[in-house]
């Protein structure tokens, strides 16, 4: 007689990606808000189910408002886009599953995604569709809230304090050795500086900045 | 143009996990070497995003409870320990 293996269980992981997610709804939230009167209610709601993804999305509403022209936001999405490379280039070492399977699940390719991906025991490819499904189903559903006029004022700056916390968390947790910990530092002030100098750098600077780091310094 | 910002994003993602191979040689060193600074960078992204910024008390005690946190090595203590800083800290400032 044989045992059926124990399925391997999903609550731990459940349980981490939830923080996440809800983060991300409230931000739908306020992208729902503020796409409405820019691109309209349903287009809104389109938007995020064929896209999820937040940076591209507000980079989208903002340009239009600003009476850019569709090359101009297409040009600001493609240079956004950039930034999936070297978060699949991280990623792809550990998955396993084929080239097929690997299309489907890097629909759920962000950057909270990836972070969970490397910090977690399963494999890579569930960790992607777990927590990007809940990530997904939150962005969708927040910005369903946004676009009827929903508003959680009140839990909006804790939402805001959670990326940079799960960030620096995440930073933390792919830190191995001493030298990870100084490219990390060395990558996070750099970064600021540049920001700081520098506001319109945004993702695309920092990533550079994370890249330049990682290729210039070399390990020990 | 939906669509189109829909295939831009939809093709980098695609094209990051199935269509690119796995990084060898120096490459691979260099995959190895760059979640960490990767994720401090965007860490001060979201951080300079923010709505209180860098000067935030209250967003500084979030990075300092999490950044105490990671010793125990998980992320949900991290985030724990991160948003309980955040939630003090906005009640005495």
């Amino acid at each position: 007689m044989t045992v059926a293996p124990t399925p391997a269980p999903r609550t731990g992981l459940i349980v981490a990606a939830l923080p996440v997610a809800a983060a991300i709804g409230v931000f739908g939230l306020v992208y729902g808000a503020a796409a409405r009167p820019i691109i309209g209610p349903e287009l809104a709601v389109v938007s995020s189910l064929i896209v999820f993804s937040g940076a591209a999305q507000f980079t989208m509403v903002a340009l239009l408002a600003a009476g850019a022209t569709p090359v101009a936001v297409l040009g600001g999405v493609a240079t956004l886009a950039l930034r999936h490379l070297p978060l699949g280039a991280v990623l792809l070492p550990k998955l396993t599953a084929d080239r097929r399977r690997r299309a489907l699940v890097s629909w759920f390719l962000i950057d909270e995604t990836t972070g969970l991906a490397l910090t977690r025991d399963e494999p890579v490819e569930r960790t992607l569709a777990t927590s990007g499904g809940l990530a997904y189903a939150a962005w969708v559903l927040g910005t369903i809230g946004g676009v009827a006029g929903g508003s959680l004022a009140s839990v909006e700056p804790l939402a805001d304090a959670l990326f940079p916390v799960l960030f620096v968390g995440l930073a933390a947790l792919t830190t191995a050795t001493r030298s990870d910990a100084g490219r990390a530092l060395l990558a996070g002030g750099a970064g600021l500086v540049l920001l700081l100098a520098w506001p319109g750098a945004g993702a695309l600077g920092v990533i550079a900045v994370a890249i330049a780091v990682a290729a210039v310094v070399p390990a020990p | 143009m939906l669509l189109a910002v829909a295939a831009i994003t939809v093709g980098s993602r695609v094209a990051a996990l199935a269509l690119l191979p796995p990084p060898r040689g120096a490459a691979a060193g260099f995959v190895r070497r760059l979640p960490a600074p990767l994720f401090a960078a965007l860490a001060t992204l979201s951080l300079t995003g923010s709505g209180g910024g860098v000067t935030d008390p209250a967003m500084l005690a979030a990075l300092g409870c999490a950044l105490l946190a990671t010793r125990w090595s998980s992320l949900l203590i991290t985030l724990g320990a991160g948003l309980a800083g955040f939630l003090v800290a906005s009640l005495i400032w």
